[in-house]
């Protein structure tokens, strides 16, 4: 206990300084105000505003990045519940009964209790991740190569089972994104694979182009093909702050929602995504009367929200405990925390304190500073969102191609994210879903090498992994839910999880 | 990806989910594409695992996913295929390469394109990219342009410091000990803003006199 206050008191002291503070602010501002626009979620909003944090120190470059994750996933909830267009997956329960709170006029309650249940479930969190990051990390210590391997194996099972649609469909995105992840110089021969020749790709597709053509480019062409049916709330905002009686109707939601959502949010292969769902169905569930859901009930909001910022934040778990990010976001993070020399894992503790308790206490006040700025600037958002479609993507394009060129100043790396986003649209358009190939392509690097390291260990005999009983298990794991993932009963119950409203 | 386009009119018959076979096919297409281009490389041993292993088992279960998608388009009921529009991918695809292409000097075949920088650069992708949409303006992409380049010449170029080249590489050329490259971004940049600002008013005053027009500019509001 002393150790953690000494912790979190080492972490304040870094978060609290001057440039730290000026930093998280302004990625929750910024993060904020990109993720506001519709249409762009919080991957491409990251993606997009990576290189902006280029120039920074790794800490406070973390801080900004945590800061437009949480403004990101904060402005998805807003587009959310004014023009009932969810920024991302996990903000789609909320509009079931945001958007009708707005409706009824009471938009601004909405808003309230959607960034208090986030403000609560993010402290809950953020203390989670302070408590269990020392012992999760001794634990990662014990790992070796073997059990690492298991461990993404079960990650992306989970990644499988979670996704939406098809099984079939998931396996084969992830098999792709490893596909992906080997094309370039072999790490350990030199060899070039799969690179045609082509000077470009000696160094493998750089995982930033990949994204921000999967998650920007592909999303304007994706929107390009709808026409624009934007339902902004006409409706007065009205008053901000939930009065009491509300509040005692969000309270235990809130409670049972930040449970939910933390407790998925550190299972390997993007649980947070189930978060929402399930705290929906479960308020539904329990309700005196669930006719009052999709009809604008306070708890729909509060119970999703808070499962959704509490698993967007306990996220952060499995990537700075074991260094293997569970989602696409964490996979985005992860490449970030590379291109500033840092490995994420076990080591980033011990080796780097400073940066591992300052992101986690930025967290905390990354959450205190949503709450602050951004129900004054709800106005202001209210307006972007009117910005029309036809504005927004040509600006949105110019973006991703000078963030894209200044990584690498390399024109290649700017037509790649056209290729990708090509892909992308082509990929949606066949009902896939982009997000488990970005994680299997985050992840197949890792796994190759941690692969051959095993076997090279092992001389040869594949028998390792089922013989170390701490990677055989997660390799049962695996299995068990692959397997439970495919039987049709279990099937339909997960599909309704998902198709719930 | 390359996924085939066929398949599109066979509506009826024993095809009962379009979008899965086609889309079973192009993983199928991408698995043998993927096991043809690592066949030069050297499988190894499970002691010494060389680097074609992986390339080639996950083109297999690519290939084989792909197999039994197509195969549940016979047998499962599922999705008919996706109406596509060509204007959108083509149109982005061409702003994407247009900015690629005149950034900096680009070399394709024997050409070398002239390095324009970002104040060409930018307003050229914008444009072009706005004509993607169907309700494209030529003005007020145009002013969209204008402050945007500025916007972004200011946080990459000065406040950034992001290697990102700004001007046209003779301008740099000529200009050089003339004038420091920072106060000439600046004054770029005010240019660029001030000329979107009169453009903008230039459109107000057109719009006043034509109601209708008052609400759809919404680059104002």
């Amino acid at each position: 206990m002393a150790d953690l206050l000494n912790n979190l008191g080492l972490g304040f002291s870094v978060a609290l300084g001057l440039q730290n503070i000026a930093l998280c602010f302004l990625g929750c501002l910024v993060g904020t105000l990109i993720g506001v626009l519709p249409g762009v979620g919080p991957i491409a909003t990251i993606a997009m505003l990576l290189p902006i944090t280029f120039g920074l120190d790794p800490v406070g470059a973390l801080i900004m990045l945590a800061g437009i994750y949480y403004g990101a996933q904060y402005g998805g909830s807003t587009t959310a519940i004014l023009v009932n267009i969810p920024g991302e997956a996990t903000s789609v329960v909320t509009t079931l009964d945001g958007h009708q709170m707005a409706r009824q006029g009471k938009a601004g309650i909405a808003l309230g209790t959607a960034a208090i249940a986030s403000f609560f479930a993010g402290t809950v969190a953020t203390l989670l991740i302070a408590a269990l990051g020392a012992p999760l990390t001794k634990l990662a210590l014990i790992f070796g190569p073997a059990e690492y391997f298991a461990l993404m194996v079960m990650g992306l099972a989970f990644a499988v089972v979670l996704a939406h649609g098809s099984v079939l469909k998931a396996v084969a995105m992830i098999l792709v994104g490893v596909l992906f992840a080997v094309v370039g110089t072999d790490l350990e021969t030199g060899q070039e694979r799969m690179t045609f020749g082509f000077s470009f790709l000696t160094d493998g597709v750089d995982f930033s182009v990949l994204a921000m053509g999967l998650f920007g480019i592909a999303e304007i062409l994706r929107n390009l093909d709808q026409t624009e049916t934007r339902d902004v709330v006409r409706e007065r905002i009205g008053r901000l702050l939930p009065g009491l009686a509300d509040l005692k109707q969000a309270l235990p939601a809130t409670l049972r929602g930040t449970a939910i959502g933390a407790t998925l949010g550190i299972l390997p292969g993007n649980g947070a995504v189930l978060g929402p769902f399930a705290a929906y169905t479960i308020e539904k569930k329990i309700a005196k009367d669930p006719r009052r859901f999709g009809r604008g009930a306070i708890e729909g909001v509060a119970g999703p929200e808070s499962a959704n910022n509490a698993g967007a934040q306990t996220a952060f778990i499995p990537l700075l405990t074991l260094g293997i990010p569970p989602n696409a976001v964490m996979a985005l993070m992860v490449g970030a925390m590379t291109i500033h020399g840092i490995i994420p894992g076990p080591g980033v503790m011990t080796k780097s304190p400073d940066l591992f308790w300052g992101m986690i206490a930025s967290m905390w006040i990354g959450n205190l500073m949503l709450l602050v700025i951004n129900l004054p600037l709800v106005g202001v958002w209210v307006r972007l969102l009117k910005v029309p479609y036809r504005l927004m993507f040509p600006a949105i394009l110019m973006f991703c191609s000078v963030g894209i060129y200044s990584i690498n100043s390399v024109p290649t790396d700017v037509m790649l994210i056209g290729f990708f986003g090509l892909m992308g649209y082509l990929l949606i358009k066949f009902g896939f879903e982009p997000a488990p190939l970005l994680l299997g392509f985050v992840l197949g690097k890792l796994m190759e090498e941690y692969l051959r390291r095993s076997l090279t260990l092992s001389r040869g005999d594949p028998m390792v992994f089922l013989e170390r009983p701490v990677s055989a298990v997660l390799f049962i794991i695996a299995f068990a839910i692959l397997a439970a993932a495919l039987l049709p009963s279990l099937r339909k119950s997960r599909d309704e999880v998902f198709t719930e409203a | 990806m390359d996924a085939p386009l066929d398949g599109t009119s066979s509506r009826r018959g024993p095809v009962r989910a379009p979008q899965s076979l086609v889309a079973g096919l192009g993983l199928i297409g991408l698995g043998l594409f993927g096991i043809w281009a690592g066949s030069d490389l050297d499988y190894g041993s499970l002691r010494v695992i060389g680097p074609g292993l992986m390339p080639f088992w996950l083109s297999v279960g690519v290939g084989l996913c792909g197999l039994a998608l197509a195969i549940s388009g016979f047998t499962h009921d599922g999705a008919p295929l996706q109406a596509f529009t060509l204007r959108g991918p083509v149109v982005i695809t061409l702003a994407i390469i247009a900015f690629a292409v005149t950034i900096r000097p680009f070399a394709i075949g024997g050409i070398t394109t002239p390095g324009l920088g970002l104040i060409v650069a930018g307003p050229l992708a914008i444009i072009i990219a706005g004509y993607a949409g169907t309700e494209a303006r030529f003005l007020e992409l145009l002013t969209l342009a204008l402050f945007l380049t500025a916007g972004c010449m200011l946080l990459f170029g000065d406040m950034l410091n992001l290697p990102i080249p700004i001007f046209p590489t003779a301008v740099v050329q000529a200009m050089t000990g003339v004038l420091p490259a920072r106060t000439m971004l600046r004054i770029a940049a005010g240019a660029l803003a001030l000329a979107g600002l009169g453009l903008l008013l230039v459109q107000r005053r057109s719009s006043r006199r034509e109601p209708i027009e008052v609400a759809r500019h919404s680059l104002t509001t």
